[in-house]
């Protein structure tokens, strides 16, 4: 089955994504990007210009650049909605012969569907490009105010770009389908809503096979453009003062002041201080003037506390219209670049009591909703089909008490991982297979899931051997661990029940032990890895003056010796740094065997500096 | 005779229900052979989309340096022709070339729109429209330059378009 498209028509901005291995996955459209603007232009050589391109046009033909199209579709003109924005949009707006509205472009009039299929149009042609195959069908997302009119307009525009709509769904449940809140029956979401252009707020009920709306609300006239007014209106006063010149006159000083604004809001969001820095941002008389000043949040916050409190009067009102009362809402949705502002998120936790909700990228969980809703018409989101992870990190017991990862936590299963591991000293013949649980370093700090022994290995140097140990976890959570040395074939394995599932308060208390004794766990596990690298390295050394034998001077022997001396010194205390230095010591001192080595090769003498 | 066709029913009864039995558990059977197929394959195409994926990082790992960068070189770019002082500005140039020469191994090229070639929305942003004497739709101004990162357009430059 082709795959089936999710979009967000946005008035500003659009944005798509389709189910891919089962997750939604935005797709980049041709210019490289996530989202586009929602905005299609005849160009003055009678080019038809969609998206980024037609943005950028705008300023020399807004007569014939169409944007904000979803203002008006499926709208009658006499509606006091298309009233208040023919008055401040740039191109032409007129009554149609059934009393909808149409635009001009060009030498045409269109209707606004006609405007929103080519915005769609784009989307198809460029997610084609993306996912190389035809996409014909698509789930598009519409306000929940949206009426019956607005819906069907919305649905005829995805046809004549020529795709079939197999549904259009309401924004803020595209946001539940997200977060995959669609699932906590009974529950009242409240979704808020903080776009470029619009705020949007609605509550939402989880019913038993369908998201219901409860109330909607919002102001249809303040986003996210309106705060960056706001810090324009302000630095273009800052600088009045300063120099006395208005920049606003000047149409680079503005830009260049606009996208200082917007960086600084971006920046305000995790720093608490920013700065503006416009070199050469005008001239006068006496020559070129410049315009630095800092910023702080609190500054910001100031100016647009005005719109944010707004829009907790409105939430309020919209809660109230659904008869609920604010305790009673159960989760909350961030959607909209917007809320990505701790001022915008802190007043929505006051206000409600609670964490919303805001994993997602707030510009792109409506297109992430709509591609799950397109997923489950595919047939990709099968109840059967939903995987589980494993909640903690399975391993085993390694050198020095040191547990070993083989499936880290998290892992999607069904899943089989291996490893290579070998023995710890000389001759030894038999391995044990010490399986664990958990998040900490130390074995000894996880669970004991079993422990089984793999015997009949051939006597070898330490390392040598290699026993494979294989995790293999089925979909129902049972764990086989089996063991195999690779030179006699010999097998062992056990296989573990998930009864011992443990509960997902025990899990998460497990999590916060580790991340407890994080700090102390790590010093253990460095020291325990710094010993183990002792042993090694004296394990080697004594190899290796074994093997030299006559062919190196006593002198030589002396002083590898007194170093393995000073690495068994410290190797039992707890200073890594010691340990370290003196393994680092004889390391230096071991490459000398075979400097003599090689010089009596070549028949130099032992100590050439010694001659001079 | 009763009997038997009353046996003969619970046969054929018994017949066709395992009929529907087989039959469902062969759809389900395909379902599922065909949701595995599906799986292995978007898993294979991942992995070709992931090498896809690593040269794309590759080159443009860099692009969110180099579009902050990009407001710091118009910075240049509006002082070197306010400088009075030779030297002042000199210096200023060449400390522009410096980075246009670091800025282009990793892939940078500038573009420059110059006044009468006509404006093109794929390479040109326009600012602001004048009354100038010059056809229109042409450029009249660069006030700011443009800048490609490999084949893509990171920043369109920006220009003063004829009325």
């Amino acid at each position: 089955m082709a795959k089936i498209l999710g979009i967000d028509l946005g008035t500003t901005n659009s944005a798509m994504a389709v189910v891919e291995g089962g997750e939604p996955k935005i797709l980049e459209n041709q210019e490289g990007n996530r989202t586009m603007p929602s905005v299609a232009a005849t160009s003055k050589s009678n080019e038809r210009l969609v998206g980024l391109l037609a943005k950028r046009q705008s300023v020399v033909n807004p007569k014939n650049t169409i944007f904000s199209v979803k203002r008006l579709i499926g709208r009658n003109f006499d509606d006091p909605e298309v009233q208040r924005d023919k008055a401040w949009l740039p191109y032409d707006i007129q009554k149609s012969e059934n009393g909808g509205v149409e635009v001009k472009m060009g030498d045409r009039w269109y209707k606004p569907e006609e405007i929103s299929a080519m915005v769609l149009a784009k989307l198809k042609a460029d997610a084609e490009a993306k996912v190389g195959e035809t996409i014909t069908e698509a789930v598009i997302t519409v306000p929940a105010y949206f009426d019956d009119s607005q819906r069907q307009a919305t649905k005829n525009a995805g046809e004549i770009a020529g795709f079939t709509v197999r549904r259009i769904i309401n924004e803020p449940t595209a946001a539940a389908l997200a977060y995959g809140l669609n699932k906590q029956k009974n529950e009242k979401i409240v979704v808020y809503d903080f776009g470029g252009g619009t705020f949007d707020i609605s509550v939402l009920e989880i019913a038993d096979d369908t998201v219901e709306v409860r109330s909607t609300g919002g102001d249809t006239h303040l986003g996210g453009d309106d705060f960056d007014k706001k810090i324009i209106e302000y630095l273009v006063e800052e600088y009045r003062k300063q120099d006395g010149i208005d920049i606003s006159k000047d149409a680079l000083a503005l830009q260049r002041l606009k996208e200082a604004a917007e960086r600084a809001k971006h920046e305000l969001s995790t720093a608490f201080e920013t700065e503006i820095n416009l070199p050469y941002i005008t001239s006068d008389a006496s020559g070129p003037r410049h315009f630095a000043i800092k910023m702080t949040r609190a500054k910001l916050e100031e100016l647009v506390a005005p719109f944010i409190d707004k829009s907790v009067e409105l939430v309020k009102n919209t809660v109230a219209e659904a008869g609920l009362k604010i305790s009673d809402i159960n989760e909350v949705i961030l959607v909209g670049g917007q809320t990505r502002m701790p001022a915008i998120q802190e007043a929505v936790k006051k206000l409600f009591g609670r964490e919303p909700h805001k994993g997602i990228n707030p510009d792109e969980v409506v297109a992430v909703g709509a591609a799950v809703q397109a997923g489950i018409f595919q047939g990709d989101v099968k109840d059967v089909l939903l995987l589980d992870v494993t909640p903690l990190t399975l391993g085993i017991e390694t050198l020095g008490g040191v547990m070993t990862p083989v499936i880290e936590k998290n892992t999607t299963i069904p899943t089989a991982k291996s490893q290579v591991f070998s023995t710890a000293a000389d001759n030894q013949t038999s391995v044990e297979i010490h399986v664990l649980q958990g998040e900490r370093p130390m074995a000894t700090d996880n669970k004991t899931l079993a422990r089984f022994i793999l015997d009949g290995i051939p006597p070898s140097p330490r390392g040598l051997p290699q026993v494979e140990v294989t995790f293999d976890m089925d979909a129902n959570g049972i764990l086989s661990v089996k063991a195999v040395d690779k030179a006699t074939q010999k097998t062992q394995s056990v296989k573990i029940e998930a009864s011992t599932q443990l509960s997902k308060e025990e899990v998460e208390r497990l999590k916060q032990e580790a991340a407890v004794h994080a700090e102390e766990d790590l010093q253990k596990r460095e020291l325990t890895e710094a010993r183990n690298e002792a042993e090694q390295a004296i394990y080697l050394a004594e190899k290796a003056v074994r093997e030299a034998g006559e062919k190196v001077s006593p002198e030589i022997k002396t002083a590898v010796a007194a170093k393995i001396e000073a690495i068994k010194g410290v190797k039992e205390g707890s200073d890594v740094g010691a340990i370290k230095s003196a393994v680092a010591e004889l390391s230096l001192e071991l490459q000398k065997i075979g400097q003599s080595m090689y010089n009596q090769e070549n028949g130099k003498p032992d100590n050439p500096d010694a001659e001079r | 005779m009763d009997d038997d066709n009353k046996q003969q029913d619970t046969e054929e009864g018994a017949a066709s229900v395992s009929e529907d039995v087989t039959a469902q558990l062969r759809r389900e059977r395909d379902d599922y052979l065909e949701g595995w197929k599906r799986a292995k394959a978007d898993f294979i195409n991942y992995k070709k989309d992931e090498i896809k994926r690593f040269s794309e990082f590759g080159k443009f790992a860099t692009e969110n340096l180099i579009r902050e960068l990009i407001a710091v070189l118009d910075s240049f770019e509006l002082a070197i022709p306010k400088e009075t002082d030779e030297q002042s500005q000199r210096g200023l140039y060449l400390i522009r070339q410096q980075l246009d020469d670091v800025l282009r191994q990793y892939g940078i090229r500038r573009i420059e729109a110059k006044a009468g070639e006509p404006f093109d929305p794929a390479l040109h942003e326009a600012i602001a429209e004048v009354e100038a004497d010059a056809a229109s739709g042409t450029i009249v101004e660069e006030l700011g330059p443009g800048y490609f990162l490999h084949e893509k357009l990171i920043r369109p430059a920006r220009v003063k378009v004829a009325k």
